[in-house]
């Protein structure tokens, strides 16, 4: 139930923000691994004894004992989070939102393409861009520090990591596509689809900071993210995932079958 | 003759009075038929029902049996649309887009994008962005009736047409007649759907005025003849005259309703010094009053212009 040719379409409209995020990511990658070396850990510490908030608000907070802690603290607290973002907004809006509002919707629906089968292309393109790109710039972690620290990172857990950040991108994702299937217009999407994450981003951010902010993280999906435990190693955070997972596919589930049912103006 | 087009007491409210009442129409197979109505009467929203678009909230509307809505795919196999308010994919090229369309509706054949394209008279190279209404609407013409389509709904199909292209797109619309194609197409001119329908509906305000005829409301149509002659008093003179059906004066204007008297009127307008003769072409809510003979409303404008 998936059409080739909307498919072939999704991705030549989605190719140019694809490349420039992924090209974002795999710099910031790169150099974060490149400058893991002890010097440079403790310079770094000494920033975060310097400016604790502000460090500590993008997620850069504790001492690297590893190159797996290293990328966990320098890049999953932030980086990770913040560019996977813009690109699930400017994609899902490629998708679906960009069409509904402009109305060239009709001109899909007016084809022999059930509901079912346009929203089902349209809602396997977008999970699969947004797990291409994780899996892309993990790729690329792995190789740069393969080629940098030969042994030094944990396989096993890096991929974790990465797998445990997909899925907390794709419930991201689906708040986005959810959005999209429901309003008639690109400003309702930007301010519930792109605004709740960027909130809950935001959020994130603001309890990182402080003991008296702390509770806020019960506010936001980001907390879902169990990244302190898997670089531990420790087991036992499978609910996180779990909960991830079930989220991403109610979300987009439900926008789906909202997209099938709903009134179209176009 | 089954009706291919059913539309059986379709209600969509969008509160404050707009969106459509009550409305019911057939198209039976191989009839071209009009859906007249002035901006915003509901023709687009009657559309948008029919391609499944939006649901009815009362009624239901069916294309060759099926259901609008829950079966639009299938209906879509054997239909070709054009829409009113045409948005293509704007990052596409012209080809780019004909082709895209083609390969969505399944298509093998495309010689009938080319001759589409040549009779025209369409670039499509280019960004559909950079395009003009007048090439947009060509394509979206081109899209509707790439795929031999057994019915064809068709919003406003001219409008951003020159009168060449207008005649064309008239022409075709006749090809297609006679192949045995079921045509619904909104407008809002009487003259586009006089040359082309075999019945037409008038909508006015969400609610069906009319089902007519295209012979039959043709009959009732009348023209206006806006005279002008030497002076007020020669004016004046043919404001008084009773054999005429006279609709008002202004200065050295006089106005006469014709419907099909012409040779009598015009012998009767000889005997008056006229300067100028003009003929107005009947708005469609001229026609639609007509169509209820003199209706107080027709009156209440006799008097306005006399006012004046």
């Amino acid at each position: 139930m998936i059409s080739g040719t909307l498919l072939k379409r999704n991705i030549i409209s989605c190719i140019k923000p694809f490349i420039i995020i992924f090209a974002v990511l795999c710099m910031y990658t790169t150099i974060i691994i490149y400058m893991f070396n002890p010097e440079l850990a403790d310079m770094l510490n000494e920033y975060q004894q310097a400016l604790p908030d502000m460090m500590a608000a993008v997620g850069m907070e504790g001492v690297a004992s590893s190159l797996l802690d290293w990328t966990k603290i320098y890049l999953y607290g932030f980086i990770m989070m913040l560019f996977p973002l813009i690109f699930i907004i400017i994609a899902n809006h490629k998708l679906l939102m960009g069409y509904i509002d402009s109305g060239s919707m009709a001109n899909l629906l007016a084809t022999p393409n059930s509901r079912v089968k346009i929203i089902g292309t349209q809602l396997l393109s977008s999970g699969l861009m947004i797990i291409l790109l994780i899996a892309a710039t993990t790729g690329v972690g792995i190789i740069s520090c393969q080629a940098m620290f030969p042994g030094e990172l944990d396989i096993p857990r890096y991929l974790l990591l990465n797998a445990s950040t997909c899925l907390l991108q794709l419930v991201i994702s689906g708040i986005a596509f959810c959005a999209a299937c429901v309003f008639s217009e690109s400003k309702y999407y930007y301010s519930i689809g792109a605004g709740l994450p960027i909130l809950f981003f935001l959020i994130q951010m603001v309890s990182n900071m402080g003991d008296k902010l702390k509770n806020l993280k019960y506010v936001t999906i980001y907390t879902l993210l169990p990244a302190e435990q898997i670089v531990a190693g420790e087991s036992g955070h499978w609910e996180y995932e779990l909960a991830m997972a079930v989220l991403a596919i109610v979300l987009y589930g439900a926008g789906a079958i909202y997209f099938t049912r709903r009134d179209m103006s176009v | 003759m089954a009706n291919v087009i059913q539309v059986e007491q379709i209600t969509k409210d969008y509160g404050s009075g707009k969106g459509v009442f009550d409305v019911s129409l057939e198209v039976k197979k191989g009839e071209v038929f009009g859906y007249l109505g002035p901006n915003g009467a509901g023709k687009t929203t009657t559309i948008r029902q029919l391609m499944g678009f939006i649901r009815p909230d009362k009624g239901f509307c069916k294309i060759q049996g099926m259901d609008c809505f829950s079966q639009s795919a299938q209906i879509q196999k054997s239909l070709g649309y054009l829409a009113g308010e045409i948005a293509f994919m704007d990052d596409m090229k012209g080809m780019e887009f004909l082709n895209f369309m083609a390969d969505m509706k399944g298509m093998k054949d495309r010689s009938r994008i080319q001759e589409l394209m040549h009779r025209f008279e369409l670039d499509p190279r280019g960004k559909i962005r950079k395009m003009s209404k007048g090439m947009k609407q060509k394509i979206g013409i081109i899209c509707a009736f790439m795929d031999h389509p057994e019915v064809l709904i068709l919003d406003e199909p001219t409008s951003g047409l020159d009168p060449l292209m207008q005649n064309r797109f008239i022409e075709l619309i006749q090809e297609e007649k006679k192949r045995g194609t079921t045509i619904l197409m909104s407008s809002h001119l009487f003259e586009e759907v006089e040359k082309t329908c075999d019945r037409a509906a008038i909508i006015r305000d969400g609610r069906i005025v009319v089902v007519e005829d295209m012979i039959q409301l043709a009959k009732k149509k009348q023209k206006t003849y806006d005279v002008k002659l030497k002076d007020e008093q020669e004016a004046e003179r043919l404001a008084q005259n009773t054999t005429l059906q006279i609709r008002g004066r202004r200065g050295r204007h006089v106005e006469i309703a014709v419907r099909q008297n012409i040779k009598e009127a015009l012998r009767i307008l000889n005997q008056y010094e006229m300067i100028d003769l003009d003929v107005k072409s009947q708005t469609l809510e001229e026609i639609f009053m007509h169509y209820y003979g003199n209706t107080d409303k027709i009156a209440e404008d006799k008097s306005n212009i006399k006012g004046r």
